[in-house]
């Protein structure tokens, strides 16, 4: 009797050594942004995110990290998915910033059957029309950031709005979702315009010509140093005292909101993540970012943590092969900095609050005041067949 | 005046069977660079041809590359030709646009004609970024590969379709050394030299400018059909005028007006950015050094030194002999 | 709407003011060009350098007049260092290896921004009694942009004072009209080129710390800016101021007003301008040279 219990006691023992060295076997993890040029400050605060989520769970000796250049361009963004898919047999592929980059990769990902974790590109039909069981995103679509402040607005008893954005497919996508809530709530869109991507730095003529339309609020979506521009534009035009301005979150980003300087105070916008949400995990997630990179954490960061945080997720369930880490990554859910989040099983999309927020005045720079939260906001399927 | 030089010959050989061996010896992404840098070569070949030679420097090519490209793409996703004819309506894109370019803009000069240029290929990639109906700035997927299998080749691989550029270069350097030597490319090298003699010889200079303008825009649209074969991807990115600008660097960086330097300048470029790339996120700041060194040690382009040295040692032999 | 006049004036004042902002960066490249004949596509890099120079003047002392002051010295002393060790030999090295050369520091200029300034876009703010707007014509309207473009308007006399008045203007235009015979008859023509590149270079940095707290500073502003300013230079017509003036109204005017009227058709608006331009009068309306 006692023989045949060693001789169990054995094989579980055995049995235990070699599921932990199953276990020890690394995850390899392409990170797939730009690192060099123009936007290599958000492919770093991604990759800072990551890193972070390894970190924290102790995990970094159980994950190989290869890391490529985007550019920022699909050709570029493709051979080197093409060279971490092939050539350095990666488990997964986290990043993509461009949505432009994802159009080009979303083919081959998905006839290679690699799962890939998109950490910011929102192009709505990554999780719509192009969707696909190997890519996850955990960052936002274009449509679900600025739908709910259709609804929002209109509560807040607005009924006429005008409508600025770059003339790009991610400016189209998202001032075209607010514009369809907004309408359906009841409010009257009284006129957009559509400005030249990346070339127009001067916004004098279309303020001109919202402020001539006489709505209640302007609503808008830029980003970068288009921003910056903006905003401060609006300020100096005097519009800022007769017309408020509403936004996407990314035109108040944490980022850069301190280049655009007083004009910012004041300006309500919607985001999936800002560093001042009241909550044990925010708190700890912007302690911990602070002390690594002495700045406070930007959307772009959070992204790069959950990119990682569900990676772990799928790897802790069990997961060790790319079928298996893709199926395992549909079902992740947990509570993250941003607040509790789960994948959508229709989209494969993130399903995530939205914070509206307003910017105003903090000790040691701008700040962010959130004044209303809408939760678990999830993407229609969009002709998502999954 | 364009020889087919013993140099020349020797160079051009020895890049094609380096290509052809660093893709076939190299990983998957020693392919990825090939295939890049055949396509670019082609590029710049065709660039060469009316600027060196031709002597019109044009700042469009990289739209007329990005037509082909969507020339393409579109003939072969949304009217769904079958790619060997798509190929063609690529090239004859590229064709026609280079030619309307090269006819519109026959009386500018000097820095005058590369803005013109600009201009025409700025408005070409406006109005495709804003098509919505090629997919605007999200480009156009599913862009198939060229069927060769009656041949029995299979393009889906990477090899294989790098070998497969690799033999287009040399077709298209072919092409154009052909074109140079014929009447035809004498004349336009004689319009280089001197306009207003060729004009009093009673040649109708505009349609010669034309019709030069219109063959490197059939090569550069092939260039682009090629590229577009290769991500299987298109997106107005093709086209945006730094593409223009690195065409022209890369044909001044091997030698403009050497046909052979382009592609040297080419396979140097790409495989140093990459290189660069990989130790250090600041390689701008590198290849702009590289440029402007390159610049200061002669001027000649780095080809166009080689040939130099060799031709002026040729004539200290035979002033010699 | 677009009966109402005033509508009308504030935009007709963005017109002049996105086109005096052009001019300030025009005239320095168009002399450059007909002067020394030299192709500097760096003149973006300049401008970018301006702005810069000013968000780091306004830091380290606060005030944006001292950057108004610093910005364009500091540029002109890059300026003075880059004729000195590069341009100068690459006079007379032909149109090929000078876009080679300036492209590559185009590149080179690109990276310096980014390690000594980061990636992240800055910006800065207009001095106080500037921000915000005032009443003029009847309409409210941004002071700094007022500002612009009283700028622009005094270099524009200033400029074409110094030209036909003053003997380094005649020396200046007699180095446009034949180099080698103003040489000939004794002036110190690369003196001249030098006081010529060094003050285009500061017109560029001045309109990079003018230009800064309107737009953002970013890596790239510089190649955003060259291909507008190219093309001024191109309708205007190389060497002349008259040619500057010319281009940058034309310019700046048919930017703001496709705006407003068409602005689906406003992208490719200046580049038909261009094109157009060219076939009829292809060396630009007001060349220098006959």
């Amino acid at each position: 009797m006692s023989k045949l219990k060693g001789l169990a006691a054995g094989a579980l023992a055995l049995a235990a050594l070699s599921t932990a060295s199953a276990a020890e076997a690394e995850t390899r993890v392409g990170l797939l942004l730009p690192y060099a040029g123009v936007y290599a400050a958000l492919g770093e605060e991604i990759d800072a995110g990551f890193q972070l989520a390894l970190e924290e769970a102790g995990m970094t000796d159980e994950f190989a990290i290869v890391r490529e250049d985007t550019e920022v361009k699909p050709p570029v963004g493709l051979a080197k998915a093409r060279k971490l898919v092939l050539e350095d047999e990666v488990d997964v592929i986290v990043g993509l910033v461009s949505s432009g980059v994802l159009g080009a990769v979303r083919d081959f990902v998905d006839g290679a059957q690699v799962p890939l974790i998109v950490a910011n590109a929102g192009n709505d039909d990554a999780t719509g029309s192009r969707c696909s069981k190997y890519i996850t995103r955990v960052s936002f679509s274009n449509g679900q950031v600025n739908r709910p402040m259709g609804q929002w607005m209109y509560d807040q008893g607005i009924r006429k709005v005008y409508t600025l954005a770059p003339d790009y497919a991610a400016g189209r996508q998202m001032v075209g979702a607010f514009a369809e809530a907004f309408r359906q709530a009841g409010g009257e869109i009284v006129g957009e315009d559509f400005t030249p991507f990346r070339k127009t730095q001067d916004f004098g003529p279309y303020l001109t010509k919202a402020k001539a339309a006489g709505p209640d609020a302007i609503f808008v979506f830029y980003a970068g140093g288009e921003a910056i521009s903006f905003v401060k534009q609006y300020d100096s035009f005097g519009i800022k005292a007769d017309i408020p301005l509403y936004g996407s979150g990314f035109l108040t980003s944490p980022l850069y909101v301190n280049a655009e300087g007083p004009a910012a105070e004041g300006v309500v916008t919607a985001l999936h993540y800002v560093p001042t949400i009241d909550t044990p995990e925010n708190r700890a997630f912007v302690e911990a970012f602070r002390a690594r990179t002495d700045r406070a954490p930007s959307e772009y960061a959070v992204q790069g943590y959950d990119a990682g945080r569900a990676l772990i997720e799928a790897v802790k369930s069990g997961a060790d092969s790319r079928e298996a880490l893709a199926s395992a990554l549909a079902k992740v859910t947990y509570t993250g900095p941003r607040g509790p989040v789960k994948i959508d099983p229709a989209t494969n999309n993130i399903v995530q609050n939205i914070y509206v927020y307003e910017t105003i005045k903090g000790d040691g720079g701008l700040t962010q005041k959130i004044v209303g939260t809408v939760e678990a906001v999830a993407d229609a399927p969009n002709g998502c067949k999954l | 005046m364009f020889h087919q030089t013993g140099i020349k010959t020797a160079v051009i050989l020895a890049l094609l069977a380096g290509l052809a061996a660093y893709a076939a010896l190299g990983g998957y992404f020693a392919r990825e660079l090939v295939i890049e840098i055949a396509t670019l070569a082609i590029l710049a070949i065709s660039l060469d041809m009316v600027a060196g030679f031709g002597g019109m420097v044009s700042l469009c090519h990289g739209s007329i590359f990005g037509l082909g490209a969507y020339g393409f793409a579109v003939a072969a996703t949304l009217l769904g030709l079958p790619p060997g004819l798509a190929l063609v309506a690529g090239i004859a894109l590229g064709a026609l646009f280079g030619g309307a370019v090269g006819a519109v803009t026959s009386r500018a000069r000097g820095i005058f004609f590369i803005m013109a240029t600009l201009a025409f290929g700025q408005m070409v990639y406006v109005l495709i970024f804003d098509a919505r109906a090629l997919g605007g700035d999200d480009g156009l997927p599913g862009v198939p590969r060229l069927d060769l299998s009656a041949l029995g080749v299979d393009l889906q691989s990477s090899l294989q379709f790098a070998l497969f550029a690799i033999a287009c270069l040399g077709l298209v350097y072919a092409l154009a050394a052909f074109v140079l030597r014929s009447g035809f490319g004498r004349t336009l090298c004689g319009i280089h030299a001197n306009e207003a003699r060729m004009r009093a010889l009673g040649i109708p200079v505009w349609q010669y400018k034309a019709n030069g303008f219109a063959l490197s825009g059939a090569m550069a649209g092939f260039a682009g059909a090629l590229a577009a074969q290769h991500t299987m991807f298109v997106s107005p990115e093709m086209m945006v005028w730094t593409v223009s600008g690195e065409a022209l660097v890369i044909v001044i960086l091997g030698g403009m007006g050497t046909l052979v330097g382009p592609a040297v300048g080419a396979a140097l470029l790409i495989l140093l950015r990459h290189e660069i790339a990989s130790l250090t996120n600041h390689w701008h700041m590198v290849i702009g050094i590289v440029l402007i060194v390159t610049v200061l040690a002669g001027g000649r382009g780095l080809y166009g030194q080689l040939e130099h040295m060799v031709q002026a040692r040729r004539e200290r032999v035979k002033a010699h002999a | 709407m677009l009966a109402d006049p005033s509508t009308w004036i504030v935009q007709g004042l963005n017109g002049l003011q996105l086109s005096m902002l052009l001019f300030l960066l025009s005239v320095g490249l168009t002399v450059i060009f007909g002067l020394l004949h030299f192709v500097n596509l760096a003149h973006g890099a300049l401008y970018a350098l301006g702005a810069y120079a000013g968000v780091s003047a306004v830091w380290m002392l606060g005030s944006y007049w001292a950057a108004f002051v610093l910005a364009p010295a500091a540029v002109a002393l890059a300026g003075t260092v880059l004729y000195l060790g590069l341009i100068r030999r690459m006079r007379r090295s032909g149109p090929m290896n000078q876009v080679l050369v300036t492209f590559g520091l185009i590149f080179v200029f690109l990276d310096i921004f980014r390690i000594v300034w980061g990636d992240i876009a800055l910006g800065i703010d207009a001095p106080a009694f500037l921000a915000g707007p005032v009443e003029v014509l009847g309409v409210a309207y941004p002071a700094y942009r007022l500002f612009i473009i009283a700028l622009g308007a005094a270099v524009m006399a200033g400029l074409g004072l110094v030209l036909s008045r003053t003997q380094i203007g005649a020396m200046i235009r007699a180095g446009v009209d034949n180099d080698r015979m103003a040489a000939c008859l004794g002036l110190n023509v690369e003196r001249i080129f030098f006081v010529v590149f060094c003050v285009g270079c500061a017109l560029a940095g001045l309109a990079g710390v003018v230009a800064a707290p309107v737009f953002s500073v970013t890596p790239d502003m510089g190649t955003q800016i060259l291909i507008p300013t190219l093309i001024v230079v191109v309708i205007g017509g190389l060497g002349s101021l008259k040619g500057a003036v010319a281009g940058s109204l034309i310019v700046g005017f048919t930017q703001t007003f496709g705006a407003v009227l068409a602005p689906q058709l406003a992208a490719v608006a200046v580049y038909a301008l261009l094109a157009g331009i060219l076939i009829f009068r292809p060396a630009g309306l007001f060349p220098a040279r006959g």
